[in-house]
């Protein structure tokens, strides 16, 4: 059918603009689809090709020491495949700065291996250091340089033999209250255990177990408590290893934003494709009628229609498939390096791409036949005669007193919005998904530089946190008290848990002093009781407690559980678990408080060369950490807006033009009647206004859900509560007003050039 | 046998409470090859029995023969087949399509048609070989409505059903318009038939149909037929 294809090019050319409007919004969800599909398969099939090749474990068991009995005995066990023990144990880097190390002293290699980024292979019989490359990078070292290591007590010097990447150190962070890694101030090493031989005898802390595939990893966590009756315990899976379980909900959480956003295009993309069919066959009435008339099939002429969609939509779909992978990965990983760390970033087409294609092209096509299934329903001889006018309804509006008291322009928008109701829900809907994205975008962009005021204005009132080695004598503690200042706290990961649910948290305990408040959900100040502990509110939410109910929690490295009662919620953007007094904490652990670390009114505490203190971390550099998280949501941002204002502009020119060209013959006779046109443009803008507000009211509320199930996505230590400002509510008010407005007035331009006569004559 | 035989053909349409009927127990016949006009104010139901013989409305009752098959019988597809194979129409308003030059439209007819003729030839035919790649905007009525017949014959049909196919000209034009159908008719054997309600132009009919009121009222054969440029308007 090549004259029909011919038409079908002509007529796309003949309304260019609703034509190209549905193939940028088809182009525009296919591209966000598959450009965050694309990304997020590719970082799933990478990170499981990274686990795969380093043999990641299945299983961390973490306590105090393992014995090689205790491996051998763990390799008996049906389903383990191996089972390595190591050290894992919290350095300093005798460099500038002083970063943290955590250093691996490793037996065998067979388990969680490194990754060599550059240097010689990880090699157990070497006497040297494999250095995280990123902490290698931010200090400057290279292969070949001697890296001095302060570790519990003593310290050894030993070569850099290679630069590293870890498959449990994906997200490279010192713990987690940490969402950005800082490579200045904390990474990893490994060191094969035979190079530190000489220094000192040293116990393993982790086993590592890999299981094979026909084992359910619970029931495995069971038989291996029963195996260390002796002594506590901690276990990890892949589930609930910081680092994997922190990757794998980044990966959800772009899996969940990658199927919320296209939708909203494709629904306009379907909606537009309807009204412009139904524009479109209802003008071409007789030339369906003519085509009947000459023969061509009921199924030719559907088929002709449908194509228009199909076309559109696989051109739109195949330009989004290929620009999508091109676009938005490098700027979605440009923004994941700077928090995860992968061997290698790829971008993966998988089935659901040409899918999302096909499924565009579908519907568009679906759409079509459905606009033009009514013209065609008819018989050729009245198909070729003019449809009889709609007919005029009176609404019980009408009939009231109110009505006649409207005036003119209220009466007859009132009835044309009535009329063409459809036409007017997709006007509300388009402005609705237009302030919904920027609700959306700027509420996200709120909530997270919140972060910062919270943590460091409302809750951590100290300039600088000195963290200290374990052990620390009690007359060092008084010696430092009396030169900083500052209060006492004891931090420490904890097991938490009640009869039904299990979750690993933080306890902070605080001994006398200020620099930590808290506050409630209403963001006043509340006081951490003295007879019972606090708990953070996604903690309670997660555990499902209430205050009166009593939990149970034991600290890390710790076998004894204790019994606490809540007396208080707390609010914690942050880190979620506990809260207590140091008193409280010494009457029912029964044991002595040993502070962690000291908070300091001081900026800059001159702790160089005290040997009880491991680092200091300082209130500027904790802002910064976050600030770099908000550089990278900046981006988002601007996207989020930028397809805002397409959606919004793209849909009310779209149905603008087709609403304009409906009415031209009523327009026209307005103005035969001597209306003037700035009168016509207030009467057409009054309902534009109208149903603009009303797309607005129903986006605001749509783009707080957008926003609140966005942040229900976010890793369980945070707990963040949608905030959108005053500023964004104006901004994004008065924006899609003003954008509809604008939009408007330019189509209201043509008003000028309504010719009067040629208008009405032309009754075909 | 006649090509044509309409027996006792009512078309009715339900206008709300009233029933209209637009076709009152129709019958006539027309020979293969004829120049037939069907003649009659507006509103006598004309345009509906064109309709019925070109397969574009179904009947209430009666029977159409042509070739000896009741088209009436027809399911939808073998309606279409039937106006594709059979069927050329002519409108009053040309009904080109606005987006397809007049070659193109033309070529409409050899997309649906296997032994169609050949659309430049058949625009050479009507006089159009100039204007062939003009849109219908660019042209003037008159050579609108011969790309529409040129469109109508490039089918090869049996039939060509012209409904008031001057209604929308100056009477030159008509005329000119009219003489190339009556040519056709004389020259290819074409079997035309051509609703008017201007009854000046009977004398140039082989047989002439005259309606009011969705009956047919007289039926008659005109044994010595004038040339259409020879009717005095």
């Amino acid at each position: 059918m090549v004259m029909l294809r011919r038409k079908m090019l002509r007529d796309m050319k003949l309304n260019s603009t609703q034509f190209i409007s549905i193939f940028l919004m088809a182009l525009l969800g296919v591209l966000i689809y598959t450009g965050i599909q694309v990304n997020w398969v590719g970082m799933e099939r990478e990170v499981n090709r990274y686990y795969e090749e380093t043999d990641l474990a299945d299983i961390w068991v973490i306590s105090r020491y393992f014995t090689q009995d205790d491996v051998d005995r763990a390799l008996a066990l049906d389903h383990v495949v191996q089972a390595v023990r190591r050290l894992s144990i919290d350095g300093i880097a005798d460099i500038p700065g002083r970063p943290t190390l955590r250093v691996h002293l490793l037996e065998e290699d067979r388990i969680s291996r490194p990754y060599v980024v550059e240097g010689e292979i990880f090699d157990l019989s070497r006497k040297g250091v494999w250095l995280d490359a990123s902490l290698g990078a931010a200090h400057n070292m290279k292969i070949g340089d001697t890296l001095a290591i302060e570790v519990a007590g003593t310290s050894f010097s030993l070569p850099i033999l290679g630069l590293i990447h870890h498959p449990e150190f994906v997200h490279n962070v010192k713990d987690d209250t940490m969402m950005m890694p800082n490579p200045g101030d904390f990474g990893f090493a490994f060191v094969p255990k035979s190079a530190v031989e000489n220094v000192g005898s040293f116990l393993y802390n982790q086993l590592l177990l890999t299981l094979n595939d026909q084992t359910d990893t619970d029931q495995m966590l069971e038989q291996i408590e029963t195996l260390f009756p002796d002594r506590f315990i901690l276990q990890l899976t892949r589930v609930t290893h910081p680092s994997v379980a922190v990757f794998q909900v980044e990966i959800e959480q772009q899996q969940a934003i990658g199927r919320i956003f296209p939708v909203v295009f494709f629904l306009i993309v379907v909606l537009s494709m309807f009204t412009t069919m139904i524009r479109m066959t209802v003008n071409q009435r007789s030339q369906i009628g003519i085509l009947k008339a000459m023969g061509y099939s009921r199924g030719n002429i559907l088929f002709h229609y449908i194509s228009y969609g199909l076309w559109l939509g696989l051109m739109g779909g195949l330009l989004g498939l290929l620009a999508g992978p091109l676009i938005i990965p490098p700027i979605l990983f440009n923004m994941q390096k700077a928090i995860y760390t992968l061997p290698n970033w790829y971008a993966v087409l998988s089935l659901p791409d040409f899918a999302a294609v096909f499924i565009v092209a579908l519907c568009c096509g679906a759409a079509s036949y459905l606009a033009c299934r009514r013209e065609l329903k008819e018989v050729p001889a009245s198909a070729l005669r003019p449809r009889p006018p709609k007919a005029g309804r009176h609404t019980r509006l009408e009939k009231s007193s109110l009505w006649r008291r409207l005036g003119f322009s209220t009466q007859w928008n009132i009835r044309d919005i009535l009329r063409n109701n459809f036409r007017s829900l997709m006007a509300v809907a388009g402005v609705l998904g237009c302030t919904a994205l920027l609700i959306f975008g700027l509420g996200l962009r709120d909530t997270l530089s919140r972060i910062n005021q919270w943590m460091y204005e409302d809750l951590h009132l100290y300039e600088s946190k000195i963290h200290l080695h374990h052990a620390v004598k009690e007359e060092t503690l008084e010696a430092l008290e009396t030169i900083y200042k500052g209060q006492w706290i004891l931090e420490s990961p904890i097991q938490i848990r009640t009869l039904h649910r299990n979750e690993t948290a933080s306890i902070i305990i605080l001994d006398k002093g200020e620099k930590i408040r808290f506050i409630d959900r209403q963001k006043k100040p509340i006081v951490l009781p003295g007879d019972g502990i606090g708990i953070s509110y996604k903690m309670a939410a997660l555990l499902n407690v209430s205050p009166g109910d009593a939990v149970e929690w034991r600290m890390f490295g710790k076998r004894d559980w204790h019994t606490s009662t809540i007396e208080m919620q707390y609010f914690a953007p942050i880190g979620q678990g506990i809260a207590m007094t140091k008193a409280l904490y010494e009457q029912q652990t029964n044991s002595h408080f040993v502070p962690t670390a000291l908070l300091s009114p001081s900026a800059a505490p001159d702790v160089e060369g005290n040997a009880a203190v491991s680092t200091v971390q300082r209130r500027s550099d904790l802002i910064q950490n976050l600030d770099a998280l908000l550089e990278n949501i900046e981006m988002i941002v601007i996207i989020l807006i930028l397809a805002a204002v397409l959606l919004g502009s793209v849909v009310l020119y779209n149905l603008g033009t087709l609403s304009f060209t409906e009415r031209i013959r009523e327009l026209a006779t307005l103005k035969v009647l001597g209306f003037y046109p700035a009168q016509l443009e207030a009467l057409l803008q009054k309902q534009n206004i109208w149903l603009t507000i009303t797309g607005i009211l129903l986006g605001l509320p749509a783009g707080y859900a957008l926003l609140i199930f966005l942040l229900s996505t976010m890793p369980d230590s945070l707990d963040l509560p949608a905030i959108i400002s005053v500023p964004s509510y104006g901004i994004t008010i008065l924006g899609t007003l003003a954008l509809s407005m604008l939009i408007n007035k330019i189509l209201f331009g043509k008003i000028k050039d309504i010719d009067m006569v040629g208008s009405l004559k032309s009754i075909e | 046998m006649s090509l044509i035989q309409f027996e006792h053909v009512c078309k009715e349409y339900r206008q709300g409470t009233n029933v209209i009927h637009a076709a009152d127990d129709v019958s006539f016949e027309i020979e293969k090859g004829e120049f037939v006009i069907i003649l009659g104010p507006s509103g006598a139901g004309k345009s509906t029995v064109l309709n019925l013989l070109g397969g574009m409305d179904s009947v209430t009752h009666g029977a159409i023969y042509i070739d000896g098959e009741d088209i009436t019988k027809y399911n939808e597809n073998a309606l279409t087949a039937y106006r594709r194979d059979a069927i050329g129409f002519v409108f009053q308003f040309y009904n080109l399509i606005p987006t397809l030059t007049a070659l193109e439209n033309v070529s409409l007819s050899k997309e649906v048609r296997r032994d169609a003729l050949d659309p430049q030839a058949t625009l050479a035919q009507v006089g159009l070989s100039e204007h062939i790649n003009h849109f219908p905007s660019q042209l003037s009525g008159g050579e609108q409505q011969r790309v529409s017949i040129a469109r109508a014959i490039c089918k090869n049909p049996k039939l060509l059903l012209c409904d008031e196919p001057t209604g929308a000209l100056d009477s030159e034009t008509g005329i000119l318009i009219l003489a190339l159908l009556q040519k056709m008719s004389r020259e290819h054997r074409h079997t035309v038939v051509i609703v008017t309600h201007n009854s000046t132009l009977a004398p140039a009919a082989d047989r002439v149909i005259k309606m009011r009121s969705g009956k047919i009222m007289s039926q008659l054969v005109n044994p010595a037929p004038v040339r259409i440029e020879d009717v005095r308007w």
